[in-house]
């Protein structure tokens, strides 16, 4: 902090205006430290709610390790999740901006489908309505093909929510190529390159700075929306706080404890997109 | 300066109509000899802009036949090869826009390698070494390694030509190349544009500049509502036109 008093002198700047810089430094420190201290005031009284509620805080620490142990599964079904999603998103993008009449429409019908009904009947319609197509499939002489219908759990939650956030991160793919100046694609054209290869060598590139901070965001939003799979019996992280919970009659230790280890997850991820957000931008001043 | 009797580039009859009844382009005809330097003048929104990228298919013509270094295509007939010749046409058309649209995540020495490499398959080694004699020829080899929101307006358009060179262009065409820039940074990009025409490029320039209409470009074409209006050596077209509309619009930009 040592500059924030001392704006070098004999570098040509007025006294006056030497004076005026130095307050404004002054005034950004005194903003930055009350900032910090009414986080803490906040945090505290957060605490002061958690023990005025009484909470039973040792049970809180006994049941952490089997809680902690679902985290697995929450990253697993988070991660495999949203690597379908981003290839959906493509696909979805490309699909919503062809000329193709076919590709088109099955893109634009597979956004507004997904979109338009909610996640939860989703979730059922991958677990438990797939194996009756099968069955029906099956009526018609594919014998066998019922088994490929029934998803274990794991699956049909990673299918529900890859396709459901890609039909979502299609949407954003396809503003972010949407976003790059046409004459990017003129000057492209213009070499001589084929939509193929402008798309992946010029489009796309510049397309993926922009995308990267929604697409971030929404594996934010996937991280929680993948407690949804412990509909179906995955001992994920707030499946195990659910059921810990109940038996012990003891729901709101456990729900804060999950909601604490959800929220710590978010801040880390958070923490990850602000340097790869960096890691991007470097290089240049500004994305024309 | 190398001249041959087959044109360059030949185009006839053009037709733009933008929908649903713009009619930008009526029936132009134009053919540029090799080595020639052709300026086009005319006021803005009357058609040379659209002329210029119908040369090389960025704008689809509605009627008329193009001609680029014996590459036919006519408007409108729909084989399985037109988006192949379109490309050969391409290959051979350097273009350099107002807006000079370098590849922002790419560096200078990338920006100019890009079409060598990807387009024409070179081995990046021998892009490079040519990329880097223009980047000479372009006084920039300092800037080699810089991204374009670096650089200068002037740079930047000047990167943008070296771009458009390394792919050995047949002949260059130049879409209001100085429009956007300081007037302090015309001076830069005019002198490359001069160079390149004294070596013998082919040059179509839609452009407003008078040093290269007057100085450096063979032929003068004045358009007009999609209509040439008038052509003829700078000489004729600056001290003696023939049309009252040519004498207009020179006293506006004189």
């Amino acid at each position: 902090m040592k500059a924030d008093t001392n704006i070098s002198e004999g570098s040509g700047i007025p006294a006056e205006a030497r004076k005026i810089l130095t307050r404004i430094k002054t005034d950004r420190t005194v903003y930055k430290r009350k900032l910090v201290i009414s986080f803490i005031v906040l945090a505290i009284a957060m605490v002061t709610v958690l023990i005025v509620l009484k909470l039973d805080f040792k049970f809180m620490k006994d049941q952490l390790p089997f809680i902690f142990a679902g985290m697995g599964y929450t990253l697993f079904v988070s991660f495999m999740a949203i690597s379908l999603a981003c290839f959906l998103a493509v696909v979805g993008a490309l699909g919503r901006l062809s000329k193709n009449p076919v590709f088109n429409s099955i893109a634009s019908t597979y956004v507004s489908l997904i979109r338009g009904t909610p996640l939860l009947v989703q979730v059922y319609m991958w677990y438990l309505a797939l194996p009756q197509i099968g069955k029906a499939l099956e009526g018609y002489g594919l014998t066998g093909i019922q088994a490929y219908f029934t998803l274990p759990a794991l699956t049909a939650g990673i299918l529900a929510l890859g396709v459901c956030y890609g039909a979502y991160m299609t949407e954003t793919v396809r503003a972010g190529i949407q976003s790059i100046d046409p004459g990017q694609t003129e000057a492209a054209n213009a070499l001589g390159m084929t939509r193929t290869q402008t798309m992946k060598r010029i489009i796309f590139p510049q397309a993926l700075r922009v995308i990267i901070p929604p697409v971030s965001n929404e594996f934010i939003a996937m991280v929680k929306d993948s407690s949804l799979v412990s509909l179906m019996g995955v001992w994920e992280l707030s499946y195990r706080a659910i059921k810990m919970g109940r038996r012990h009659f003891q729901s709101l230790e456990m729900l804060i404890t999950v909601a604490l280890i959800y929220w710590m997850m978010c801040i880390m991820l958070q923490y990850f997109q602000e340097k790869l957000e960096t890691h991007m931008a470097r290089g240049d001043r500004s994305i024309r | 300066m190398m001249e041959t009797d087959s044109p360059m580039v030949k185009i006839s009859n053009i037709h733009k109509v933008f929908p649903p009844d713009i009619h930008v382009l009526c029936g132009i005809d134009l053919a540029v000899k090799k080595g020639e330097t052709v300026a086009i003048l005319g006021a803005s929104g009357s058609g040379k802009s659209t002329l210029l990228r119908c040369i090389n298919f960025l704008e689809e013509p509605t009627a008329g036949t193009v001609e680029v270094d014996g590459i036919v295509i006519e408007a409108g007939e729909n084989d399985k090869l037109r988006t192949t010749r379109i490309r050969d046409i391409r290959k051979r058309t350097g273009m350099c826009f107002q807006a000079f649209n370098l590849f922002p995540h790419m560096t200078v020495l990338e920006n100019i390698i890009e079409g060598p490499v990807t387009v024409l398959h070179q081995k990046k080694e021998a892009a490079t070494a040519y990329a880097e004699q223009l980047l000479q020829w372009i006084g920039l080899s300092e800037k080699r390694d810089e991204h374009p929101s670096r650089l200068s307006g002037g740079q930047q358009q000047r990167v943008a030509i070296a771009r458009s060179l390394a792919m050995k262009p047949k002949v260059m065409l130049f879409d209001e190349p100085t429009s956007a820039l300081d007037p302090e940074l015309v001076g830069e990009v005019v002198e490359v544009m001069e160079r390149l025409a004294k070596e013998g490029m082919t040059i179509i320039a839609v452009t407003h500049e008078l040093h290269f209409a007057r100085d450096v470009a063979d032929r003068i074409l004045i358009m007009d509502n999609g209509n040439w209006v008038e052509q003829g050596p700078p000489e004729k077209i600056f001290n003696n036109p023939e049309q009252e509309r040519t004498r207009q619009f020179l006293a506006h930009i004189l």
